[in-house]
């Protein structure tokens, strides 16, 4: 139906704008919009980016939620998708990438190697990458099956929507 | 050897093609100048092979210098082994060349096989064979779409993942897993194969080859393609065997050299496949190597489905091989017999080996040294992306950064067998 | 050609060479001395036609055979405290060095690999000659054993760290060098 501006004099004088405009507080939209398209930045490592990268193939299509475009410049990512097991050689270039992205960005621990070191408890991998960024969302997995990632972002997704502050200022420490 | 006085070691001059640098054969030292910029191949960058860090020195667009610093994702595979009884060592071997998984499964579980000195039955040698093939299928998969990513032409990796997923359906449909499955197991595989699986099968081998046309409709008949990839990363044969290539790697320099046809293993002899060879050794016949490999790879799985004889899929040699778990519920000696393998493990005679598959890297081998106990005492894993990346030098040498980029995708490396 | 042979036929062109000779479970193995392994590399290479280095690996024998239970009637004597002490109980005999460096050769060309194991001894502190002049592709595997192992090629042109970061201390794969990572509770040695 075609709204015109008397229509919409007429709906604010008898109290029901709401049937032809849509009201919402300046966070919810922000919130919306910036859920709907986080770029992940995909800190590809080992087994688990093999599986995140069949998330933009046609059976598992990340592309429906907004999160296709996967950016290789950390400035323009929102999202960094851990993937794979953190050495401690890569610690350093890991803590350098996610300062370069812009705030509000998220992190996403991808499987059990990034979540707290997998089955690798030894020398050379670090114990969990929320040592030295905060994490937003652990995805179980050896590898996660894609379906768990986009479980994942789901639930980020959320987390957003609901107005939960990023990780990283939730603790100060690490941020 | 004592620590006393000896002669100094001679100076043996360098192998004779004269294609390898002076100096370190991997590294090219950047010759002093001005208007040299060294810039740095960040281990996080966007050609998806993983951590590679290459320290390059440029003159203009043309590479004047290379070194590569590896180790972003050493993961300590080997020092973990040694932690770890033989059986609960398996879950960890696929975990090295991430996109190969089962190659690496092979090379351990047949080292360990062949050290212990078990048979394993026909069946299992012949799923064994098929889900190898498989694996190669999926391997050159991945390596076909991020070569397309590579050089700008995205389109093609989404046609590889679709077909990469029906490829995982089966793996998903035998082992229960996509990737990283612990399917072969020490006297054979870890379960039969389920109803369905030979109808699923068969579809995939008649819809497989139509799939692969239309890859090389896309590749071969595109003349940026061919461009960007023919007269690159030339390697002749010799430099090639002298720097340690195999596999397609190898095979696209004209050496028909193939670990399944000339020292078989499993069942590769018993089977019908074409070792592909190329020319020149560029980058385009590695590409049509492995792309022309799938082909023969589903001729294999065709045999295999054809072939598969009955029988039990484990050897029952109960020293090593765990009891059916349907005998855990009535027999009490199989309970405490389990019970034992997986606590404690089995006891491998002392001795050393070394066994190598044709991963579709090249050449995975796996060197065992035991000394007895359960626990494996040193396991070395020759990964071929270790030895293919110590290449990049001499063939970026002089070519431009674009060609470099090319130059990397086509020799299939993946970080996670380099670095162990 | 069997290991007997092998070490006859590398006797006649490099004498004293090769100090023992057998045939593995699976290729023939010779143990060389030091002094003398470019000499034999090179004879394997251009004699015999093995062109091609698969793997440099080295072994640390510190502690070898101690986890094994042992058997009866031996001056070890037998352990039934050990972990896997059923089952068939043999010693295995113990090596002579705390160190050796193992050279997978092979033939690439028409036919099947003939695959050879070179092995040299050696004790800590000990180093040995690079072959990166026979086989250019043992550039990156001494670097790797000299970083993991802590084993010194001389000769090579280029031996610092690989694998892990430059400023690391230690030799990781070194039997004395723990497995590290966090303690983890209610873990034991199994």
């Amino acid at each position: 139906m075609a709204v015109t501006p008397v229509h919409i004099q007429d709906a604010v004088r008898a109290g029901d704008l709401e049937q032809y405009v849509m009201l919402t507080t300046l966070e919810k939209a922000i919130a919306w919009s910036s859920s709907n398209s986080i770029w992940p930045a995909g800190f590809g490592l080992a087994c688990c980016a093999i599986e995140m990268m069949s998330l933009p193939s046609p059976r598992y299509d990340i592309a429906r939620f907004g999160a296709e475009v996967f950016r290789s410049s950390p400035r323009q990512a929102d999202l960094m998708i851990v993937s794979g097991r953190v050495s401690h050689k890569m610690a350093a270039p890991l803590r350098q990438v996610y300062d370069q992205m812009l705030q509000p960005k998220w992190v996403m621990a991808m499987g059990a190697c990034s979540s707290s070191g997998g089955m690798f408890a030894n020398y050379a991998i670090l114990q969990g990458v929320d040592k030295i960024v905060p994490v937003d969302v652990h995805v179980p997995g050896c590898p996660p099956r894609p379906e768990a990632v986009v479980d994942g972002l789901l639930l980020i997704q959320k987390k957003i929507r609901a107005g939960i502050k990023p990780a990283y200022e939730l603790e100060k420490s690490k941020a | 050897m004592s620590t006393a006085e000896r002669a100094p070691a001679p100076v043996v001059p360098l192998y004779t093609p004269a294609q390898i640098p002076a100096g370190a054969p991997s590294k090219i030292d950047p010759p002093s100048g001005e208007d040299l910029i060294t810039i740095n191949f960040g281990p996080n960058h966007p050609s998806t092979h993983g951590v590679l860090r290459l320290i390059v020195t440029l003159d203009g667009e043309v590479v004047v210098g290379l070194d590569a610093d590896i180790g972003y994702v050493h993961t300590g595979f080997e020092k973990n082994f040694e932690q770890k009884t033989y059986w609960k060592g398996i879950p960890f071997a696929p975990r090295m060349d991430y996109v190969a998984f089962f190659a690496n499964e092979l090379a351990y579980v047949g080292a360990v096989e062949r050290l212990i000195g078990i048979e394993v039955p026909p069946r299992a040698q012949w799923i064994r064979t098929l889900f190898a093939e498989l694996n190669r299928i999926h391997s050159h998969l991945i390596y076909l779409g991020t070569s397309g990513v590579e050089l700008g032409a995205i389109s093609l990796f989404f046609y590889c993942l679709r077909e990469r997923d029906t490829v995982l359906d089966l793996f998903e449909m035998v082992t229960g897993v996509r990737m990283h499955d612990r399917y072969p197991q020490f006297g054979g595989v870890f379960e039969d194969l389920p109803k369905g699986f030979y109808a699923e099968a068969r579809k995939f081998c008649k819809e497989m080859p139509k799939r692969i046309d239309e890859y090389l409709d896309l590749v071969e008949g595109n003349a940026i393609w061919r461009d960007r990839y023919r007269g690159i990363g030339t390697i002749d044969a010799d430099t090639a065997i002298a720097m340690g290539l195999s596999g397609p790697n190898l095979r696209a320099s004209g050496v028909p050299y193939d670990l399944r046809r000339v020292d078989p293993y499993l069942v590769y002899d018993q089977l019908q496949f074409d070792v592909i060879t190329g020319e020149n050794g560029d980058a385009f016949d590695r590409l049509m190597c492995r792309t022309k490999e799938m082909y023969e790879s589903v001729k294999l799985i065709e045999q295999c489905l054809d072939s598969i004889p009955d029988g039990p899929v484990m050897a029952d040699d109960r020293r090593y091989v765990l009891p059916p778990r349907n005998e855990l519920h009535t027999s009490m000696e199989s309970l405490i017999h389990h019970f034992k393998l997986v606590t404690e493990g089995f006891r491998p005679p002392a001795g050393e080996l070394y066994y190598a598959v044709e991963s579709p890297r090249g050449e995975f081998g796996c060197y065992l040294v035991s000394d007895g106990s359960p626990k494996p005492w040193r396991i070395h894993f020759r990964a071929p992306s270790f030895v293919s990346l110590q290449v990049t030098a001499m063939m970026a040498h002089r070519r431009y950064i674009a060609d470099l980029i090319a130059i990397v995708g086509s020799l299939d490396g993946v970080m996670g067998e380099a670095d162990r | 050609m069997n290991a007997a042979e092998l070490a006859e036929a590398l006797e006649r062109a490099v004498p004293g060479a090769v100090v023992a000779h057998a045939d593995g479970i699976d290729m023939p193995t010779l143990t060389v001395t030091g002094e003398h392994l470019l000499a034999v590399c090179r004879e394997l290479r251009d004699a015999h036609g093995r062109n091609f280095l698969s793997a440099v690996s080295a072994v640390d024998n510190l502690g070898y055979g101690e986890a094994v239970a042992g058997y009866y009637g031996t001056e070890r004597g037998r352990d039934i405290n050990l972990t896997g002490s059923w089952g068939a109980p043999v010693t295995a005999e113990l090596p002579s060095t705390r160190f050796k460096v193992v050279y997978h050769l092979a033939r690439v060309g028409d036919g099947p690999p003939d695959r050879v194991r070179v092995q040299v001894l050696l004790e800590d502190g000990d180093s040995v000659p690079s072959v990166v002049g026979v086989w250019p592709t043992a550039d990156w595997h001494e670097r790797e054993q000299y970083d993991l192992m802590g084993i010194e090629f001389t000769g090579h042109p280029n031996l610092r760290r690989l694998i892990m970061p430059s400023d690391w201390a230690g030799h990781p794969l070194r039997k004395d060098y723990p497995i590290g990572g966090e303690p983890v509770q209610f873990t034991d040695d199994v």
